[in-house]
């Protein structure tokens, strides 16, 4: 899986590319922990270039949400593949998580 | 400090009653597969094994150090066939004896239960697991009741437990009181979360249908 950082009207942006699978759940896990600890409130995943999420992929982006909603800040998901709409939509996460058409929505 | 509970101790804890240490009523095969799923969500987290809604796959068999988990994820990985996550739900729910009483003794080894052996008529032998001191479970109770009466969002690990308890049909008897009755939907929407909890809610209905099936079956309606 592919990372790469970005910011958009002060928000930042993760984008991923690839597979989001137990294999590169913990290194998104520890580029949130970054996040995280450098103050940031406003994250955005963009998730064009998600070809596959497992269970372990899903768990960071619960955590991510969690995270930044528990210290007061906001967490998107723009630009959702079908293959990840449909694992977001089996897992309720459509339901309970900010998903987003376009990244500038999710940021706005 | 006390290391955290596991899945596994977590689902033998909360499938006693407070009082008696007897085993909560379940539907048959529930618990058992409800222990199956909290061996399968330990192993989940401790990022030896991966699931999607097709297979389960080993991401790395080097023992976990926890004898409860790591005989099962030998035997998962020395299975050279990817499988399903029902697959494994139902071998280990036919072993739910060799999940289930090391669990049993870890809770009681930790001070959290007491074993107690009594006898029926003086004769037939019936072993109890009071807890010595309840706030574990009640502290559990707690903030999973204040997440499914409130509207904040899980972390990953309160999504797996609650999707759990509710697959093996432990939450109709945790979260059984007059709060929760308008609640059905926000359970439902959390117990969505987690694959295994999904996995293990459709074996313990498929259980209950083929149990009735059967019944049916062998005592034909007057």
């Amino acid at each position: 899986m592919q990372i790469s950082e970005s910011e958009v009207g002060g928000v930042t942006v993760l984008g991923l590319s690839g597979r989001l699978d137990g294999l590169a759940a913990p290194e998104l896990e520890k580029k949130l922990a970054e996040v995280v600890a450098g103050g940031k409130d406003r994250l955005v995943f963009d998730c064009a270039g998600v070809e596959y999420a497992s269970s372990a992929g899903l768990r960071v982006f619960l955590l991510a949400a969690k995270q930044l909603k528990t210290r007061g800040g906001r967490c998107g998901f723009a630009a959702l593949t079908a293959p990840l709409r449909e694992v977001f939509s089996v897992s309720g996460f459509l339901d309970i998580l900010e998903v987003h058409d376009t990244v500038a929505q999710a940021a706005a | 400090m006390m290391k955290p509970l596991t899945f596994t101790e977590e689902i033998v804890l909360l499938a006693l009653d407070d009082q008696t240490g007897a085993q909560l009523p379940l539907p048959v095969t529930a618990l058992a597969y409800g222990l199956a799923g909290a061996v399968l969500a330990d192993l989940a987290v401790a990022g030896k094994i991966d699931t999607d809604e097709k297979k389960l796959v080993v991401l790395d068999a080097t023992p976990t150090g926890d004898p409860l988990l790591d005989p099962w994820l030998a035997l998962i990985a020395a299975d050279n066939t990817v499988h399903p996550v029902a697959h494994w739900l139902s071998v280990l729910a036919d072993r739910q004896r060799e999940v289930e009483q090391p669990a049993l003794d870890r809770l009681i080894d930790r001070g959290i239960l007491k074993r107690q052996d009594k006898k029926i008529l003086w004769v037939i032998g019936l072993r109890r697991y009071p807890t010595v001191d309840g706030h574990e479970r009640t502290e559990v109770r707690t903030r999973l009741g204040q997440l499914i009466l409130g509207e904040d969002l899980p972390d990953p690990r309160d999504a797996i437990l609650i999707s759990l308890l509710r697959g093996c049909r432990l939450t109709d008897q945790i979260f059984a009181g007059p709060e929760f009755a308008s609640r059905e939907q926000r359970l439902a929407t959390l117990a969505k979360m987690d694959l295994v909890g999904r996995e293990v809610a459709a074996a313990t209905t498929d259980a209950i249908i083929a149990l009735s099936s059967a019944m049916n079956t062998a005592v034909p309606h007057m």
